[in-house]
């Protein structure tokens, strides 16, 4: 059983690397529209960005329980998404786009494979 | 020369732990590819927060976004993303 400390370092390095990657957003926005996020605010909005993993992680996982799955898939992150037609569309292409791409990387695969397989045969 | 700035990701490794640490069963997987799609959702929310934060302290005339003003959109933004809006966060 892991000790309960290790447990709090991780959660404490996970909150600060939502915490990081939230304040470059934040700063980002404020660029764009010149206009600064205080500290305060930066913060908070990567506590509830913390928070809300939690509500993601129970919908993810009740999804994929409820198709009899132990592995959540992208099929359930579908469904989350599914609250907003315009997330649900963008997360539906990027879904596709990742599809695409695995594609790809199997074509590849499977030409070093068969010239593999044929330098193994003349070995032999 | 201008440098393009680097696209600002959640890692997929920190969605994947951070997910699979609210799971209630210890059987529950996350595959990478929804961890990736996570990170883009995640991003998404952050964004969608700045946003409407920002629009709402310009709508009051004010120079910085604070606290108050991402507050006041909260409600919005909560309801766009669960299913259980009356599981709001609270502060």
């Amino acid at each position: 059983m892991k000790m309960s400390v290790d447990k709090d370092e991780t959660l404490q390095r996970l909150k600060a690397a939502v915490h990081y990657t939230v304040g470059r957003l934040c700063q980002k926005t404020g660029e764009d529209h010149r206009r600064e996020f205080s500290r305060q605010v930066i913060a908070a909005i990567a506590e509830t960005t913390f928070r809300q993993c939690d509500i993601f992680a129970k919908d993810l996982e009740a999804f994929a329980r409820h198709a009899k799955r132990s592995t959540v898939t992208t099929d359930d992150v579908k469904l989350v998404a599914r609250r907003s037609t315009a997330l649900s569309i963008y997360i539906q292409n990027k879904s596709e786009e990742l599809n695409q791409e695995q594609k790809d990387l199997k074509k590849k695969n499977t030409g070093k494979r068969k010239s593999r397989e044929t330098e193994e045969e003349s070995r032999e | 020369m201008a440098e393009r700035d680097a696209e600002i990701v959640f890692k997929k490794d920190t969605v994947h732990k951070l997910l699979s640490g609210f799971f209630k069963e210890e059987k529950t997987k996350l595959s990478g590819d929804a961890a990736l799609l996570m990170a883009e959702m995640l991003k998404i929310f952050v964004e969608e927060a700045a946003v409407r934060s920002q629009k709402q302290a310009e709508s009051e005339d004010c120079d910085e976004v604070e606290i108050e003003h991402f507050e006041k959109i909260l409600p919005q933004l909560v309801r766009m993303s669960t299913f259980s809006s009356c599981l709001a966060p609270e502060f």
